[in-house]
């Protein structure tokens, strides 16, 4: 690691040290302030948090090694994770937090006046939790090993990692709550978008074409680095070989299809995106968060993929560079992750590496940070203060979210360093990225169904979305299980369906959810629940009050 | 509902309610509106790739430089897409609960 690095990463973490102090003075031992940051997050700070949120390691890096290495077919990748939004906005926005709950579990419990909901959806979300929250563990190890290449206290340099950014996430969570954790990622947030802006500025500066960049690298055929030697890439779509600024580098049509899926439909149910709606002021604020977040996330992922595709012609450009050459094979990256780092060197020397590499452990923070809190309010709030025991009161919920943080980041931890590093070097951070991709599965099959039916029809019971819950988590599990054993391929096929299984696990789920809810004598939901979720009382309600705060009524 | 976190003993206390009829109404052209702007989203999504399936000048013609109109469309496009789409939905989404609810205040609260 580099005196920058050094210098980098220390401010980086001064900061995210000071905005939680800060926090903690702030934050009272209730669950609405600890969990939800008092239900006061501002549109714009809310918008910024929920991206720090969504934008792990895997998106930074990920989206524009994506690019690198397949091209149009990468894109893909950005584009669906910035869909993902739309759905969020037309379906769950505005009713997810006019109900008024605390997490994605107690919304679905109160929606369906069950325990038994609320069992099976904390279930499914401490799953999707820990599916995120491994591979970022794995992440923060391997870029630890990779930047500073230095154990502590024995350690080697990869069990340091996870160590470090566990145990420092998880002090920044228990101390800070929502409130902290929500300033974090909004601020890091706001980093990472600087960075990107700022990588995009100084290639303008130099003269970048965009549309001559694509025309550059698409005249030959695509190729990857395999060990020592260039494969060329074949066309999935229409055979032969593929083209960088062409479809089918990547997937083939089932392949594109399940993946889209498994991200439009993966964000609406997972629990640390969708737990940051309960922090807004009111519905109509929620709805208006996420217009921003598709705003500042579009932004984000447009130059993500203009870097990536920047980095294809400049690699090739510099590749007799001595400290590049270690990294390609015959101009082409060996490990297409790297991709975002070297154009950080490339553009602004060791100071662009080190600010780079600050954005990518910021990446990891705020997310992780999320991770945290909504394990947090999901063991807090649903398992000790709803179900174990419902008469001890904020503090006791509030406690226990606080366990919550240290036993799940722990147990993130062991399982990081339990997975052999070196068989995930290789492929680092694919695997990440892949990871995350089961998390949208699981999410998307298990939750998303029973959230989108819960809201808009009166009909679905309680057993309804119980059974539908089971039912899609347990084929998202299985079909991802088999996926792995088999060894099956994403590119296309019945492999692409197990390994992103949304395509058949959420319309199961949503039929089982509409079967039994039709065979199923209950009424559906209760008339006040219904007017909760879709009167706009409290956020008239909240905005009258905030209208007479702001002009100094008593 | 607010009032359940002010208390009835505050001066505000029922000011503001829907009634559940009218909030049944809202919900069913909420539901409308949400539909149609999703089968918009999921049709102008779809459309790219089947393009490419289709129309082989959609992914090999040069629109921009080397950007054909496939790239355009997947790499700035439906970013823009998104945001028209969303900014137009959540502006109808609000004009219907302005006009559709909190207008019947000699309605009974829902509780």
């Amino acid at each position: 690691m580099s005196g920058l690095d050094a210098v980098g990463l220390s401010i980086l973490g001064l900061v995210v040290t000071f905005v939680s102090l800060v926090a903690w003075r702030r934050t009272r031992s209730t669950t609405v302030d600890y969990f939800l940051a008092g239900r006061r997050t501002g549109v714009v700070t809310n918008a910024g948090a929920i991206c720090g949120d969504y934008l792990s390691a895997a998106s930074f890096l990920g989206v524009a090694a994506a690019v690198y290495a397949s091209g149009l077919d990468g894109v893909w990748y950005a584009t669906g994770f910035a869909a993902g939004f739309v759905p969020v906005l037309l379906f769950v926005a505005a009713p997810l937090r006019r109900l008024g709950t605390v997490s994605l579990a107690d919304f679905l419990a109160v929606r369906f006046d069950s325990d038994r909901v609320r069992f099976a959806a904390v279930v499914a979300v401490e799953l999707v939790i820990l599916s995120y929250l491994v591979p970022q563990a794995v992440g923060s190890g391997l870029t630890w090993d990779l930047l500073v290449g230095e154990g502590i206290a024995g350690l080697s340099p990869y069990a340091t990692g996870v160590v470090v950014s566990t145990l420092a996430v998880s002090g920044i969570v228990v101390i800070g709550g929502m409130r902290g954790t929500t300033w974090n990622q909004a601020l890091q947030f706001g980093f990472l978008l600087a960075v990107v802006i700022w990588l995009a500025a100084l290639l303008w500066a130099g003269g970048f074409s965009y549309p001559g960049a694509v025309e550059e690298v698409s005249a030959d055929p695509l190729e990857v680095a395999v060990e020592d030697e260039l494969e060329q890439v074949p066309d999935r779509l229409q055979g032969g070989e593929a083209r960088f600024g062409e479809p089918g580098g990547r997937y083939g049509p089932v392949g594109q299809l399940a993946l889209l899926i498994t991200l439009v439909l993966g964000t609406a149910g997972l629990p640390h995106v969708m737990n940051r709606y309960f922090t807004a002021a009111t519905g109509r604020a929620a709805r208006t968060t996420t217009v921003w977040v598709l705003g500042l996330a579009g932004s984000f992922y447009a130059l993500a993929v203009m870097l990536g595709t920047a980095t294809r012609t400049l690699v090739a450009q510099h590749a007799d560079e001595p400290w590049l050459a270690a990294l390609t094979v015959d101009g082409v990256l060996r490990v297409p992750e790297h991709a975002l780092l070297v154009l950080g060197r490339l553009l602004g020397g060791t100071p662009g590496l080190a600010v780079v590499a600050a954005a990518a452990f910021a990446a990891m923070v705020s997310t992780i940070g999320g991770l945290l809190i909504a394990a947090a309010a999901s063991f807090g709030h649903d398992v000790v203060g709803r179900i174990l025991r419902p008469y001890g009161g904020p503090r006791e919920a509030v406690l226990a979210g606080r366990a919550a943080v240290v036993l799940v980041s722990a147990l993130a931890a062991v399982i990081a360093l339990v997975v052999e590093p070196t068989r995930l070097l290789s492929t680092f951070p694919s695997v990440i990225a892949t990871m995350v991709t089961w998390a949208f599965a699981l999410a998307g099959s298990a939750l998303t169904p029973a959230v989108l039916i819960g809201i808009w029809w009166r009909r679905a019971t309680a057993a309804g979305a119980e059974a539908g819950i089971w039912v899609g988590g347990a084929l998202a599990v299985g079909s991802l299980v088999v996926g792995l054993v088999t060894e099956a391929s994403p590119a296309d096929g019945l492999g692409a369906v197990l390994l992103a299984p949304t395509l058949i696990a959420a319309p199961a789920s949503a039929l089982t959810i509409v079967v039994v809810s039709l065979f199923d004598q209950s009424t559906g939901v209760r008339p006040h629940v219904w007017t909760r979720l879709h009167g706009t009382a409290d956020d008239r309600q909240a905005e009258r009050l905030a209208w007479m705060t702001l002009r100094g009524d008593r | 509902m607010a009032r359940l976190e002010i208390g009835p003993g505050d001066p505000r206390w029922l000011k503001e309610f829907d009634g559940p009829d009218e909030v049944a109404a809202a919900a069913r052209t909420q539901r409308r509106i949400a539909v149609g702007y999703g089968l918009v989203f999921v049709v102008g999504v779809l459309a790219v790739p089947a393009l490419s399936l289709t129309l082989p000048w959609w992914s090999q013609s040069r629109l921009l430089g080397g950007m054909s109109p496939s790239f355009v469309t997947v790499a700035g496009g439906l970013y823009v897409f998104f945001l028209v789409l969303g900014i137009s939905a959540a502006r109808l989404a609000r004009s219907v609960e302005g006009r559709m609810l909190g207008t019947s205040d000699d309605d009974e609260p829902a509780l």
